[in-house]
């Protein structure tokens, strides 16, 4: 029988450093590993721990995976130490994805806090892999300063460029600078007059990932602005430790985030208490 | 069901070819404690089969407060070590009812769909069970406040009813009937008599353990009563009491939360099973800091909402079987059987035994 507790070796192909406390690492598993963009991963520090992360890759690339990870606690401290050729562990995926098959035709909003980016960078490149399918894409996206902003060249420069025409980007930083010529606000009111963009708000959905104050303030506002409870997406933060429903952890009202989430739409959970701390 | 019947005598010589099998462990008094122990030919007199439940949680033989479920990166396969072949002997009604919910967290659809616990199913594989009814509860006792009895009606191999001159046994699998016809020799048929006896004693026990609860018992499944007390200040009352310790987690039967931890030790890094207990303050913090159960109040209600409105929601049983070993155990005394009469009282629902 197939221990679930036992993860896969993989090497260290390239550590890209984003932010000053933001890495994304390319991942090359020994067996690959087939997800879909919203699923998670469980990720091995060799004799430190594990820890819960979506892949910010594009799942139809089949020869690595990408995850991008902040260091805040011990086993991202131990991670962010690691070098190319180093090797960590893989166990997943674990949950369900962001439903996008049900999403053709569909203006598709994309909301992103920080590191919240990263699944939703996954999605995107989903999304763009068959980008005919969807009439719109528009993605939203805040970080505290314009040092804090993840992919940058990608969402600053070489995304516009592809998919211009295709794709609205709203960026925004809470805090510029001397070089900054974006937008400065926080990542909410790059939602002030989605209207504009999206022509029936009721109708279509929206995703967001970020840091729990962020998806509850976005999750408001997105209620103001007429977004449905069942149309809105959420990505939620717990911490997963087995990842195949057993070790408790993760319970969230009558939930499991790593088996019913951890994509939940705002209606499915929007009863539970203290969904945002 | 089968049934036979096995004289005192018989049962220890049973017993002890059992043990040439089998590892056995049986609840051994130890001072006001009743303990499960390895069964060998010096202690198989002092086994306590008819009293209650032994202060030892069934999860302790099938997951292990401290395990190892992977080595990894190692070139070396890993030696599967063939789990002991075991027999539980004197396991009550309340235990087995806990073991419904650990099967189906550990082996069941439920939770990780086709995800298992390879080490917990070859545990159960490997474990014969015999159980036997209950004759002394405890004060903390109240299985029939939450829909259980005394005495099995499922998940055993064997059930042991004792009477003065012997055990009815009664057979729950064809794993029981297959060690019964190992040594055919040992039982008898059984008497009407004696199963009167028997269902006689069950009734009597009933009563007990319904008089130990009487003005606790509350006309309304505690399922029930939970709905819509996220809010309610009884638990801010009773965690008052509660020092945060975790005891109740460990040592409840159905509370199966676990941590997994890795090591390193010499080349090998290897991952642990750890138990790990929801009243404790780091539970669901994230490493970020975000903690959405920061207060003890909250804590303390999320365990009963576990029991009573988590597992109702996915498997439709109550993770508590009224063993009362949450009671035993606390520190600030806290019962939870009062914190459902306050929960009642609050909401205005009668409470205490009509006659």
């Amino acid at each position: 029988m197939k221990n679930p507790y036992q993860p896969v070796k993989a090497n260290i192909l390239e550590v890209i450093e984003e932010t000053p406390q933001i890495k994304t690492f390319v991942l090359k598993p020994e067996n690959h590993l087939e997800f879909k963009a919203g699923q998670f991963v469980q990720l091995t520090v060799p004799g430190v721990g594990e820890g819960p992360f979506t892949p910010s890759s594009s799942p139809y690339e089949k020869e690595k995976i990408e995850l991008t990870i902040m260091r805040v606690g011990k086993i991202t401290s131990a991670l962010h130490n690691l070098k190319e050729n180093d090797v960590v562990g893989l166990r997943g995926p674990f949950g369900n994805e962001y439903p996008i098959a049900e999403w053709k035709n569909k203006e598709i909003l994309i909301v992103g806090g920080g590191v919240g980016l990263a699944p939703l960078r996954s999605l995107f490149l989903s999304l763009t892999h068959n980008l005919e399918s969807y009439r719109k894409v528009v993605l939203c996206y805040g970080a505290r300063t314009p040092q804090d902003i993840v992919y940058k060249k990608a969402i600053l420069d070489e995304w516009q460029e592809k998919y211009r025409g295709k794709v609205s980007f709203r960026i925004t930083v809470d805090k510029g600078d001397e070089s900054w010529k974006g937008k400065v606000g926080l990542v909410t009111t790059t939602l002030d007059g989605i209207e504009e963009e999206i022509s029936n708000v009721q109708e279509n959905p929206v995703v967001v990932c970020g840091p729990p104050i962020m998806m509850k303030f976005t999750t408001l506002k997105l209620l103001d602005v007429g977004y449905q409870p069942a149309n809105i997406y959420l990505s939620m933060e717990k911490n997963m430790s087995c990842g195949v429903g057993k070790c408790g952890h993760c319970q969230l009202g009558r939930f499991l985030v790593c088996r019913d989430g951890p994509v939940f739409t705002y209606e499915q959970i929007k009863d539970i208490p203290a969904i945002w701390d | 069901m089968k049934q036979y019947f096995l004289s005192k005598d018989n049962f220890f010589k049973w017993v002890e070819l059992l043990g040439q099998e089998y590892q056995v462990y049986a609840p051994l008094k130890k001072e006001e404690f009743l303990l499960y122990e390895k069964i060998n030919s010096e202690n198989i007199r002092n086994i306590v089969l008819d009293t209650k439940r032994a202060v030892h949680p069934l999860k302790s033989f099938f997951t292990p407060a401290y395990r190892k479920v992977a080595e990894y990166f190692v070139s070396s396969s890993e030696s599967s070590k063939k789990s002991e072949k075991r027999i539980l002997l004197g396991v009550k009604a309340c235990d087995l009812k806990a073991l419904k919910i650990t099967d189906s967290v550990y082996q069941g659809e439920e939770f990780g769909r086709e995800y298992k616990d390879p080490f917990y199913i070859q545990a159960r594989e490997n474990t014969l069970i015999i159980s036997s009814d209950c004759k002394e509860p405890d004060n903390s006792c109240f299985c029939t406040l939450v829909g259980g009895n005394p005495y099995p009606q499922e998940g055993f191999d064997l059930n042991l009813s004792s009477l003065e001159e012997g055990y009815v046994v009664e057979v729950g699998s064809s794993k029981g009937e297959e060690v019964v016809q190992k040594n055919p020799g040992f039982f008898t048929d059984v008497e009407e008599k004696a199963i009167s006896k028997k269902q006689r004693n069950r009734e009597k026990v009933i009563k007990l353990v319904n008089r130990i609860n009487k003005d606790l018992k509350v006309n309304t499944p505690y399922r029930e009563l939970i709905k819509d007390t996220y809010d309610s200040p009884v638990w801010l009352k009773y965690s008052e009491k509660c020092v945060d310790c975790g005891g109740c987690n460990q040592i409840c039967p159905t509370c199966r939360c676990f941590l997994l931890s890795d090591v390193k030790t010499g080349d090998k890094y290897q991952r642990y099973y750890l138990w790990d207990a929801c009243l404790l303050t780091g539970f669901a913090r994230v490493a970020g800091g975000a903690n959405p159960r920061p207060w003890l109040h909250q804590r303390f209600a999320n365990r009963l909402f576990c029991k009573f409105y988590f597992f109702p929601e996915n498997i439709n049983l109550d993770a508590c079987t009224g063993c009362g070993r949450c009671i035993s155990v606390c520190i600030g005394k806290i019962d939870m059987r009062e914190v459902f009469r306050d929960l009642a009282i609050e909401k205005k629902i009668p409470i205490g035994q009509e006659k």
